[in-house]
């Protein structure tokens, strides 16, 4: 698609009807959480959208981010979308390499100054520079760099939100997510361990209508999409209330679709749009596949206590420091007897004088 | 693996939302007869538990209309048993469901022939006679 | 650190640690302190009938008086009922009760509990209210009471906002309801709270008392 062409001529180029873009709109309006009655008002706003430039920086990732965006092969809303911004840097979906690719990131960021929309994913080790690095230049320089003259930011996977996986406890790279190192830019957190793909193309789709960044919530992610937390949205949540629990992986509650609610499911704490929008085109969520909700679009999911540990049972140390506690206790209280019983015992000597 | 098939898996789950849902059309055709304009009900955003897409489908049941649009993957437009309530499926080229949506109206937007196209198709009529 | 991991995590940790030491402490003290042995000849000799016996018998008022304190009587056990049913038949709090104690037991319906906690707190702030305006109530009353009564209404209220998910993000209210229980848990080895784990063993020490000298208390 040519840069001066606006998704409408792109669209109609590729033998897209009217009715068509209308559909494509549907589903559009749909992926971003809009109600039905805003369809026309983004077809509008789509038939003259211009094609955004966007940066995409990976750092200490796995690429689940990436693997969860692209697996569609073949031409879907989300793909179209994703078409329809000009991706001009992505290391595992570029064709380039080394210092060619590195020139052309250098040549788009000067040409879209102020107006590209940077991606990252993965999280920024601030512990040794040296941890990660591209093209030798650290992470931590590369996204300085980068933020410099952006738009906006949009941090893909909880790594980049949250710092994610690295950061979990030892941390040894001293992994950070990009809100704590670019403090000038305006960032949307879309967390998630991938998040959904359509909340990340919802997201572009979003920046692609409007041209603003969508409504966020406290912790920096769209509020359209991670606004509820998965128990409110949950289908099972009637066993919940009912007291009908699952208490192992293949017992009759397991089998007869219960609340996971004992078998760890941090649904209650969680905040994204998985129980109504799901998984695989809506094909199902974990929990309807009968595991639990892990909250991995929360941050320090990996360190919030074990997968398989109820919310209610917290995080309390061990018996073995309570049983510490008691003999403390019992000490005390046989010494403070001995002293109370020494008093009396003086105090009805000192009577008898 | 046929031991993990001789596992019974019922869900006999319900969200509640299925009566909701059938009373808010309800409404919709209300208003539409009054004068109002339609509604669109966007199915993906209600949590629904397995099987109750199926259970709304099949309680509004099928009417004398059906179309299948083909644009951008088929699309299906499905009049149910109650005019005016139309049960639109988007499917991509994969055969894979992007959106589905309730319309109650007197015709769904997708089947009128759209203006753009008409201006585009004369264009191509025009070409055609003229060779 | 947000203040749900704090609630769920060190704040849990002591407040668990102060409540273990407390209560032993004033156990074992008073185990300690117990008179010297009574070396009068008995009257009888079957203490453990005597003591049990206290214990059934000043679970309720005595007939004479019955009919003026009826008030507090059903109310106290309808305050007490409602508040064991609450804390301890909720599917949640089991859960949390097995990972410290290392068994549970069967649970009841949300819906159940919901109701129950809602009579708790009523029946409570009513009882809060004749005990701040009936005469004789204010004038023996002390901070102790008052302290006490407080730090057991507070996770009752926000334990009913956390369930119905009123007022706040969930985590917040899960929050503020699992801090308000660490105050009860450290304010309850100092205050009257100790009532709860004092009264039976008392009852039965007065039993067994009165009950060696021939009394029937």
């Amino acid at each position: 698609m040519r840069k001066d062409q606006n998704l409408g001529e792109y669209l109609r180029m590729q033998g897209v009807s009217r009715r068509g873009f209308l559909k494509f709109c549907s589903a559009t309006a749909s992926l971003m959480a809009l109600p039905p009655s805003a369809v026309s008002q983004v077809a509008e706003a789509l038939a003259t959208a211009r094609r955004p430039s966007v940066i995409w920086m990976s750092f200490q990732e796995c690429t689940g981010c990436t693997e969860s965006l692209t697996r569609s092969h073949a031409p879907t809303v989300e793909s179209l979308i994703f078409d329809a911004i000009s991706l001009d840097y992505h290391h595992t979906l570029q064709a380039a390499a080394g210092h060619g690719a590195e020139a052309a990131r250098e040549a788009a960021m000067e040409e879209n100054k102020g107006e590209y929309i940077l991606v990252v994913d993965g999280s920024i080790p601030n512990g040794n520079n040296g941890y990660s690095t591209i093209a030798g230049i650290s992470n931590h320089d590369m996204l300085i760099e980068a933020a410099a003259d952006c738009f906006a930011i949009v941090a893909v996977g909880t790594c980049a939100s949250f710092g994610g996986l690295p950061q979990a406890n030892p941390n040894p790279t001293g992994a950070v997510s990009v809100s704590e190192i670019i403090k000038d830019k305006p960032i949307i957190n879309v967390s998630g361990c991938p998040p959904i793909p359509v909340v990340i193309t919802g997201v572009l789709a979003h920046f692609l209508t409007f041209g603003t960044i969508p409504e966020l919530d406290a912790l920096g992610r769209p509020a359209a999409f991670f606004g509820q937390n998965i128990h409110d949205r949950c289908y099972r949540r009637p066993f919940y209330e009912r007291g009908q629990f699952a208490e192992t992986f293949d017992d009759e509650g397991a089998r007869k679709g219960w609340c996971l609610y004992k078998l760890g499911c941090k649904g209650p704490t969680t905040y994204n749009a998985c129980a109504t929008l799901k998984w695989n085109q809506g094909t199902s969520f974990p929990i309807q596949s009968g595991h639990g909700c892990i909250g991995c679009s929360e941050p320090s999911f990996w360190d919030k206590g074990g997968f398989y540990d109820p919310i209610s049972a917290g995080q309390w140390g061990s018996r073995d420091a309570l049983l510490g506690a008691a003999a403390a206790g019992a000490a005390l209280g046989v010494g403070s007897a001995l002293a109370a019983r020494a008093r009396k015992k003086k105090a009805q000597a000192a009577e008898e004088v | 693996m046929s031991s993990l098939e001789t596992i019974p898996v019922t869900t006999e789950v319900a969200t509640g939302n299925v009566e909701p849902l059938l009373h808010e059309i309800r409404h919709a055709l209300k208003r539409l007869i009054e004068g109002k304009e339609g509604t669109v009900i966007d199915l993906k955003r209600l949590p629904l538990a397995p099987g109750e897409e199926e259970r709304i489908a099949a309680t509004l049941g099928t009417g004398e209309v059906r179309a299948e649009v083909d644009a951008l993957g088929p699309t299906l437009i499905q009049e149910t048993s109650y005019p005016g309530v139309w049960l639109i499926t988007h499917k991509n080229v994969d055969d894979v469901v992007v959106a589905r949506f309730v319309e109650v109206t007197y015709i769904p937007e997708l089947l009128r022939s759209q203006q753009a196209d008409i201006d585009a198709g004369i264009n191509r009529l025009e070409n055609e006679l003229k060779n | 650190m947000t203040l749900l991991e704090f609630a769920s995590g060190p704040g849990l940790q002591w407040a668990l640690w102060i409540f273990v030491l407390g209560i032993t402490w004033r156990v074992v003290g008073a185990v300690f302190l117990l008179s010297r042995k009574d070396i009068s000849k008995p009257r009888h000799t079957n203490t453990i009938s005597a003591g049990l016996g206290a214990v059934w018998s000043r679970s309720a008022p005595a007939p004479a008086f019955e009919k003026k304190i009826r008030f507090q009587h059903v109310t106290g056990y309808a305050w007490h009922f409602a508040l064991f049913i609450s804390v301890l038949f909720f599917a949640p709090h089991i859960l949390f009760f097995e990972s410290v104690l290392g068994f549970s037991w069967p649970h009841l319906p949300n819906s159940i509990i919901l109701v129950t906690a809602i009579i708790a707190t009523a029946v409570l702030v009513a009882l809060l209210i004749r005990r701040a305006t009936h005469p004789v109530q204010r004038f023996i009353s002390n901070a102790d009471d008052y302290i006490s009564i407080f730090v057991v209404l507070v996770p009752l209220l926000t334990g009913i906002l956390a369930f119905t998910h009123f007022g706040a993000r969930y985590e917040t209210l899960l929050a503020v309801h699992l801090l308000s229980v660490e105050v009860m848990l450290i304010w309850f080895p100092f205050g009257k709270l100790m009532h709860m784990i004092m009264t039976m063993p008392a009852r039965f020490q007065a039993g067994t008392a009165f009950g060696r000298r021939g009394v029937k208390a």
